[in-house]
């Protein structure tokens, strides 16, 4: 029994036994004087739940057990002379029967291992039909169940309200599951780096050189792997950017939500909306080939020389990209701050402008504060505008003319192409990218105290 | 109408001449046409939607920050037209302060919603004096003992009844010669009414008080004068008493009898 066919199956069943459901307890409403506790779709409801719940857990459960089932089960068929003659391990030789194919194997293949990709298909079939008719059984069993519990003392509806929220419970427990996944599996790898690599050097060291030794004669072998370049580059970027789409974005929030007309705010608004959905690819060689050159030219005018890949066009160009971010998200607080305080404002003879200083942006203030912290971890996590117009250079400079590179900018460059994974130099971008989301992480902790306190202050 | 004789003997503060407001298409008020005494509590009385809000913000302008709001005629304030072309609204509402239906202080702490008003006019040229001004302004609006230990903290930590009378201290803060009050106790309980109507009692010796009101009780309460609006259009304007005894409309007479409203 195939996958579609399987589901096609349960959605037949599923089908009825909804109608089922419904149908009986409409029955059973219509034959005696006695209501039942519940609407009569409660019931039917209450039997797709006792259908869909096992057979989605039975799925998970096949998912995550087929392979270690299927491994064990080769492992234990092939013989141990073949195990013992194969380089590399008995992991080694399940992977490479797996990626035999069986129609049209490899001229020169070895036939016993043929023989066991055959035989693992064979079981892989088998353990397939043995789950997929098992979640059938079980399900309708209990579905079965559950339509038989019909009946006048039944409250399907609490009982179904229950199992909704345990569904919302589940979906909000997966969010929280992957980011803890990630940050395990972020830390394991961080881990092997470090022990080849001291966390010191790592987090103070203030040259940055991703150099490994493939063999032991290799000329410049030694790698530095100080992070510091690469997080004072990312300071400066998103500073630069944020010095940009601060005031910009700011100002053109405050013009839409308080001074435009409600004809030019339906232009300006969707116009500026439009900036955020321009891929950063294009940001990027916007910044590449139009702003670096720019600033070059304009330092050159005055006799000075700077690099076309800098800091300050990077940063320039990411401002702009992050600017409808925050006019978007700062005129929707500013227009939310109720029309009772202006008027309360405007009846004490404020102008507008004072109205807007002293009484709309400090209402708005947290609002304002969490766009403005969006924004940030935005600008911190862009590496496309980066690679294209700041460079690969891990430069400790603060000179915004210079070449800098960033920690997501670096984390690219160690992954892309062919790669070992036991090296430092792979394994370091794992290390980056715990210690990046630490940054991001504290930066937000921070960010939610400081809304926190003004929220206090404010409502 | 003839006023009783205590009204004669008042100066005219605010003079409403023709005043007509239209909200785009639809009229709201229909040729408003009558006195204000100086250092009196004048109630505007009325069923909902009949127009008195509206006029009361004719008052200060503050129609203006409507955009489709249009006023026609003329309101007099000490014998100048409010709507004159030369006539700054930024200043006028210095001059005629307002409190709101819904206590609104404004984010900020209790010294500040006060020093506020003051701050942005630059009536104070010393932060002593500021502070004299907010002192002096809490203990009129009769809050001060209440929140002398707690200035700092925001004003919106405070009960409604009290929000309200920081709004009241709020707008005396910049000594405005009137006072414009749209419901102000409609959102508050009955005990923290009776202590605004106090207030309303005390303040009226030194400032003209015009107090929109859903409350027949308060406008007999607080006001020496009262008109009353249906539609639109002002009915009846007298002395309290007056209208409340002896009203000369029967449409008055429905309205304060529970007929209609």
């Amino acid at each position: 029994m195939g996958f579609w066919s399987f589901s096609v199956f349960i959605l037949i069943i599923a089908i009825s036994a909804y109608w089922y459901g419904n149908t009986k307890a409409l029955r059973l409403n219509s034959n005696s004087i006695e209501k039942l506790p519940s609407l009569p779709k409660y019931y039917g409801n209450y039997a797709l739940i006792w259908l869909i719940f096992p057979c989605l857990l039975g799925v998970f459960l096949w998912i995550t057990l087929n392979t270690y089932i299927l491994d064990t089960i080769l492992i234990n068929h092939l013989p141990k002379e073949l195990e013992n003659s194969f380089a590399g391990g008995i992991n080694m030789l399940v992977d490479r029967v797996k990626t035999i194919n069986i129609d049209n194997p490899f001229p020169g293949t070895n036939p016993e291992l043929i023989d066991a990709a055959i035989f693992l298909e064979n079981k892989s079939n088998e353990v397939r039909a043995y789950f997929l008719w098992g979640i059938i059984s079980i399900s309708v069993l209990l579905c079965f169940v559950s339509l038989k519990k019909i009946s006048f003392k039944f409250k399907a509806r609490q009982a179904v309200e229950k199992s909704n929220v345990t569904l919302l419970i589940l979906c909000s427990i997966v969010a929280i599951i992957t980011t803890v996944g990630i940050v395990f599996s972020l830390i394991f790898e961080a881990m092997r780096f470090f022990d080849q690599v001291s966390i010191f050097d790592f987090l103070f060291g203030l040259s940055w050189s991703p150099q490994m030794a493939i063999r032991e004669d290799q000329v410049a072998s030694q790698g530095s792997f100080g992070a510091i370049p690469l997080f004072t580059g990312t300071l400066l970027i998103t500073l630069i950017a944020m010095l940009v789409a601060i005031p910009v974005g700011l100002a053109s929030a405050i013009y839409l939500a308080e001074y435009s007309s409600s004809t030019t705010r339906s232009i300006i608004k969707p116009l500026l909306e439009i900036l955020a959905g321009v891929p950063t690819v294009v940001y990027g060689f916007f910044a590449a080939i139009t702003v670096g050159p720019f600033f070059r030219e304009f330092a050159d005018f005055f006799g000075f020389n700077i690099a076309s890949e800098s800091a300050i066009a990077a940063g320039g160009v990411m401002g702009i990209m992050i600017i409808p971010f925050i006019s978007s998200l700062s005129d929707d607080v500013i227009s939310a701050v109720p029309q009772s305080l202006r008027d309360g404002s405007y009846a004490m003879g404020a102008t507008h402008s004072e109205t807007i200083k002293r009484v709309v942006l400090p209402a708005a203030l947290p609002g304002i504060v969490g766009a403005i912290l969006l924004a940030v971890s935005r600008a911190i996590g862009e590496t496309m505008i980066v690679v294209m117009a700041a460079g690969i250079a891990a430069n400790l400079t603060s000179n915004p003319f210079e070449a800098v590179t960033t920690v997501t900018v670096q984390i690219v460059t160690l992954l892309v192409g062919d790669q070992e994974f036991d090296s430092a130099k792979t394994l370091a971008a794992f290390a980056l990218g715990i210690t990046l989301f630490c940054m991001t992480l504290f930066l937000n902790l921070y960010a939610l105290k400081i809304v926190q306190r003004y929220r206090e202050r404010y409502e | 109408m003839k006023k009783s004789g205590n009204l004669m003997s008042s100066k005219i503060k605010i003079s409403s001449k023709d005043v007509s407001v239209f909200y785009s298409q639809n009229k709201a008020l229909n040729n408003i046409t009558f006195d204000i005494d100086e250092k009196k509590v004048t109630s505007l009385i009325g069923p909902s939607g009949c127009g008195k809000s509206t006029f009361l913000r004719c008052l200060n302008r503050m129609n203006d920050t409507i955009d489709i709001c249009k006023v026609k005629g003329k309101v007099l304030i000490d014998n100048e037209d409010i709507y004159a072309p030369n006539v700054d609204p930024v200043l006028l509402r210095a001059r005629v302060g307002m409190v709101f239906q819904k206590p609104n202080p404004f984010p900020k702490s209790i010294f500040d919603n006060v020093a506020y008003g003051p701050s942005i006019h630059g009536l104070a040229s010393s932060k002593d004096e500021l502070e004299n001004i907010v002192l002096t302004s809490l203990q009129r609006a009769g809050l001060y003992k209440e929140v002398k230990n707690r200035l700092s903290e925001t004003g919106t930590s405070l009960s409604g009844g009290q929000q309200q009378r920081l709004c009241i201290a709020r707008a005396i803060a910049v000594s405005p010669e009137i006072i414009l009050m749209d419901e102000p106790c409609s959102a508050l309980d009955p005990i923290a009414t009776a202590i605004v109507e106090e207030l309303i009692d005390e303040l009226v010796k030194n400032y003209t008080i015009v107090i929109v009101t859903h409350s027949m009780q308060q406008a007999a309460r607080v006001s020496q004068n009262t008109a009353f609006f249906h539609m639109g259009n002002l009915i009846e304007f007298g002395s309290t008493q007056k209208i409340f005894s002896t009203p000369q409309f029967k449409q008055t007479q429905d309205y304060i009898t529970g007929k209609i409203g």
